[in-house]
């Protein structure tokens, strides 16, 4: 505990030191698909801005965004924003990577980022990717511990980008601890189709899994229905630690978030430094990309011996003792 | 896991999540049959769901939380009736062109729900919903029991409402008119059937429908409220009514194909047959799809006047 306690103390440290306060003003604009307040993807970008907003003050850090934005409509808002002298412009989602590309080659002196993806964009294009098989791993571990049916359940919403990363780091976390336990993968086939969530976490309960986690908005709705078995032992681990605030949380054992800000620190160090772009940055544990909570009020299910494991992992991920091969998972 | 033990799970989740898309598509199938198609019905079930929610969440700590689902429920139709009185108003009054008109009530309903819910909820939440009301006896039936017997009261509604609208279609004078100023207007019109009427009440009865569907998925599916909820279901909805030739019983068959497949793909992904999961995915709309093309007369058997506005002064 006091390790990890060092180790986090010293990352917040260093990224405390690494990033200075703009020296201009930098205007900032954000594009979502869904809601600033979503409590999911979109949410956690916003809320990201918003905190280096409170950080370096208003005067020097100015944000708007646009929410429910298709990409054929976020072209619109993009130009806009262009035209107002927005230095950066983020396109949060890789549904926009077409729009971005071609935006970026019209307005070459704007900083354009999107994610998650980890391809090398253009002069004046970032990317993102968070490293989220690093929070999957850790929540496999958890799962891998709790259960007593030695059957898991992953609501999956697409098997790509960053949900298909924490997926494969789950399932590696699951098998480090508990080489017995399978884990029954299933996916909606959408980001946001609560309803079918649920529909898929009934599945999977009704086929034996007792824990379960999922990524995307619509774990929200898969939450809701691993709520509905109150008196089961039945639990959920989170890849967004709002979770932890809906009244459905007596559930969720632990919840891992995004922690955007440091994406956002660099974009605008990186632009005020003169790169307008062409890297891939990433989100981790060890840059301050992820946040990592467990719940305390879950009761005696998170028993001590599980959370100093997990925190054991967390530890070894965030000094980069442990790698996960997320790749080697088909 | 045997055999019989997956197809009662499969049908288990299946059943119950039929129950949307049969109420919105029975409210379709009497739109259609008036010879009206109203594609705002996925923007009706946002906001019958988001009304539905409203009361649940409210009320939830207070002394009217028993009755906060039946308000809900209450104002879901409600809303429904409106939405349909303004799309009649739209299609039947001013004749604009019932396609665009649909997507435009569409894209209102899904726009002011979501706006409303993020004005007087802010995110996503759930809320108790409806329980579910085991009929004594009949739900200790072995294995039908728990799949038919053991449903929320609108599930129950819900199919009974099938033989309810054949018998209202078929057999009582205000289905032959339905059904007349559908199929020929003009006739139904000479014979002293007011059209614009007829087709008003069914655009009405078509979207209260469609918004107990929005409230069967914020209240008895999901039991909560977020942005997306209908999720393309109310288009489904529209497909259905073609799928099921303009009749209940075809239409609940319908609803029923769609939804265990649905719940089938999901468990044979659970079940860890290693396939691409994209196909499982596509697997409800691919069936769909077959049944409808390869069942003979499913679209020459539909109203002939569906689609086309009424204008009685018009010279024939």
């Amino acid at each position: 505990m006091k390790r990890f306690l060092c180790v986090l103390i010293a990352l917040c440290l260093i990224a405390g030191a690494a990033f200075a306060a703009p020296k201009t003003k930098v205007k900032i604009a954000l594009i979502v698909e869904s809601t600033v307040d979503d409590k999911g993807w979109c949410q956690s970008m916003h809320d990201a801005i918003t905190a280096v907003q409170k950080k370096y003050g208003t005067a020097l850090v100015e944000y708007s965004y646009s929410e429910k934005m298709k990409p054929v409509d976020a072209g619109s808002a993009a130009r806009q924003y262009v035209a107002k002298g927005f230095d950066i412009i983020i396109c949060h989602g890789a549904q926009y990577k077409n729009l971005v590309l071609e935006m970026a080659d019209d307005f070459p002196k704007t900083t354009f980022a999107f994610g998650t993806s980890g391809e090398i964009g253009p002069k004046n294009v970032f990317t993102y990717m968070p490293e989220s098989e690093e929070t999957g791993y850790i929540n496999g571990i958890i799962a891998g511990l709790v259960t007593r049916t030695n059957k898991i359940g992953l609501v999956g919403p697409v098997d790509g980008g960053d949900a298909a990363r924490y997926n494969r780091g789950f399932i590696l976390g699951v098998k480090a601890v508990n080489p017995n336990a399978v884990v029954q993968v299933a996916y909606t086939g959408s980001f946001g189709d609560f309803v079918k969530a649920a529909e898929l976490a009934h599945t999977q309960i009704k086929a034996g899994a007792d824990v379960l986690t999922g990524s995307a908005q619509q774990a929200l709705g898969a939450l809701r229905a691993v709520a509905e078995y109150k008196d089961k032992p039945i639990w959920w681990l989170g890849q967004d630690t709002e979770q932890l605030k809906v009244p459905e949380s007596y559930k969720v054992i632990a919840a891992a978030s995004y922690a955007y800000a440091a994406v956002v620190e660099q974009l605008i160090d990186k632009r005020q430094s003169g790169v307008l772009g062409g890297e891939v940055i990433p989100l981790n544990f060890a840059n301050g990309g992820f946040i990592y909570k467990f719940n305390d009020n879950v009761g005696p299910v998170l028993t001590a011996d599980i959370r100093k494991q997990a925190e054991k992992a967390l530890a070894d991920i965030t000094a980069s003792k442990l790698t996960i091969a997320w790749q080697s998972v088909k | 896991m045997n055999i019989l033990t997956f197809v009662v799970n499969v049908l288990s989740i299946g059943i119950p999540f039929s129950v949307a898309l049969l109420l919105a598509s029975t409210g379709e199938m009497f739109n259609q049959r008036a010879g009206v198609f109203n594609l705002g019905c996925e923007g009706i079930m946002s906001m019958g769901a988001f009304l539905a929610f409203m009361p649940a969440h409210l009320l939830q700590n207070t002394s009217l939380a028993p009755y906060a689902n039946l308000i809900g429920i209450a104002a879901a139709i409600a809303i429904g009736a409106l939405f349909g009185l303004l799309f009649a108003l739209v299609t039947v009054t001013f004749r604009a062109p019932q396609g665009i008109a649909g997507i435009g009530l569409h894209m209102f309903g899904w726009g002011v729900a979501g706006t409303l819910f993020r004005y007087f909820v802010g995110g996503v939440t759930g809320v108790p919903g409806l329980k579910n009301l085991p009929i004594p006896l009949l739900s200790r039936i072995p294995i039908i029991g728990p799949l038919l017997f053991n449903l929320n009261g609108l599930a129950y509604a819900a199919f009974i409402l099938v033989p309810a609208s054949w018998y209202i279609l078929f057999k009582t004078p205000w289905g032959l008119k339905v059904r007349a100023v559908g199929t020929y207007p003009r006739a139904a019109d000479t014979m002293g059937v007011n059209v614009s009427r007829t087709r008003y009440q069914a655009l009405v009865a078509g979207g209260m429908l469609a918004g107990l569907a929005g409230a069967y998925l914020s209240l008895g599916q999901a039991k909560m409220f977020a942005d997306d909820i209908v999720a393309g279901r109310g288009f489904i909805a529209v497909a259905l009514v073609y799928f099921g030739r303009w009749n209940p019983y075809l239409i609940l068959g319908g609803s029923l194909l769609f939804s265990v497949a649905q719940s089938f793909q999901l468990a044979i992904q659970v079940l860890g047959i290693r396939f691409p999961y994209e196909f499982a995915v596509m697997l409800p709309y691919v069936l769909v799809i077959v049944v409808l093309a390869l069942t003979p007369g499913s679209v020459t058997r539909g109203p002939a006047e569906l689609g086309k506005p009424f204008d009685r002064e018009k010279r024939v």
